[in-house]
């Protein structure tokens, strides 16, 4: 299989990592709060679904104003306090609805992609 | 250029790019910016010029991030879109629509008939006033320059 890293792909996936980035956050805030610089690494782990580490902080700053997240600055011991982030009730809702949609659109594009593949073959 | 000055110049990027959003939001993405430029290098030990040149390419091109405040769905802010009052108001009055005014007025004490007449070609080049408004103008300079026509006939005929 030819390699291909989210992050070299071409303009749709530029949208679509765009769109979904914010259900990546409040999915890896789902079980545990976390801060920023964390959140990152998570999703950079994950393969490439954030390509400017930057960016997730106008993120941040739009799940707040949309009070899907709330936040909390503790102490921490290497370095100045940190903020934290966690689900809110809205937060999880939405992070509910957008699992079972993306889980019908996910097999609806498989589908149609394996049909496709299949027919060519 | 060394680290400090890798860093600063960042920055100083960042703020530029971010001049179009409001103010309490500039600084509180400064300060966020800053702070994981800082858990960056602590994280990778170093302060080196290549480690702060890794942690920069990381974090992305400024402009990058300031695009991303934007909601993605919604139309581009308000401020990139130019006010349609600006280009077309009522109180846009221009040279051309000045020396219509001047032409129809003054004009046609000092300039009788040719005057109102030059004045209706500015009145009609004029893009702030409707073609309603144009109408109107025309009407009432043509009713004023037949009156005395009007008028002497009316006297040679009693």
């Amino acid at each position: 299989m030819r390699g291909m890293v989210l992050g070299e792909a071409r303009k749709p996936f530029t949208e679509l990592r765009r769109g979904v980035a914010e259900y990546c956050v409040l999915a890896v805030l789902r079980d545990a709060e976390s801060y920023a610089f964390d959140i990152v690494r998570v999703l950079a782990q994950a393969g490439g679904l954030v390509t400017s580490e930057g960016t997730i902080y106008p993120l941040l700053a739009r799940l707040r104003r949309d009070n899907l997240v709330t936040t909390s600055w503790r102490e921490s011991d290497a370095g100045p306090p940190r903020r934290y982030y966690r689900l809110t009730r809205e937060g999880q809702a939405a992070l509910e609805t957008f699992v079972a949609d993306w889980t019908s659109f996910r097999d609806a594009v498989d589908a149609v992609l394996i049909g496709f593949n299949e027919g060519v073959a | 250029m060394d680290a400090e000055a890798l860093v600063n110049d960042y920055l100083g990027r960042l703020d530029a790019a971010a001049g179009s959003l409001p103010a309490s939001r500039r600084a509180e993405l400064a300060g966020e910016v800053r702070q994981h430029i800082e858990m960056a290098l602590t994280e990778a030990g170093g302060r080196d010029e290549v480690t702060v040149r890794n942690v920069l390419d990381r974090l992305g091109p400024p402009d990058e991030i300031v695009d991303a405040e934007r909601d993605p769905d919604e139309k581009p802010p308000a401020w990139t879109i130019p006010m349609p009052g600006a280009v077309a108001g009522r109180s846009g009055w221009g040279g051309t629509e000045i020396v219509a005014v001047l032409l129809l007025t003054v004009g046609a004490v000092f300039l009788p008939i040719i005057g109102p007449l030059l004045g209706l070609i500015f009145v009609w080049a004029s893009t702030q006033w409707t073609p309603r408004q144009k109408s109107i103008a025309t009407a009432i300079v043509v009713v004023l320059a037949m009156l005395p026509v009007i008028l002497l006939l009316g006297v040679r005929a009693m």
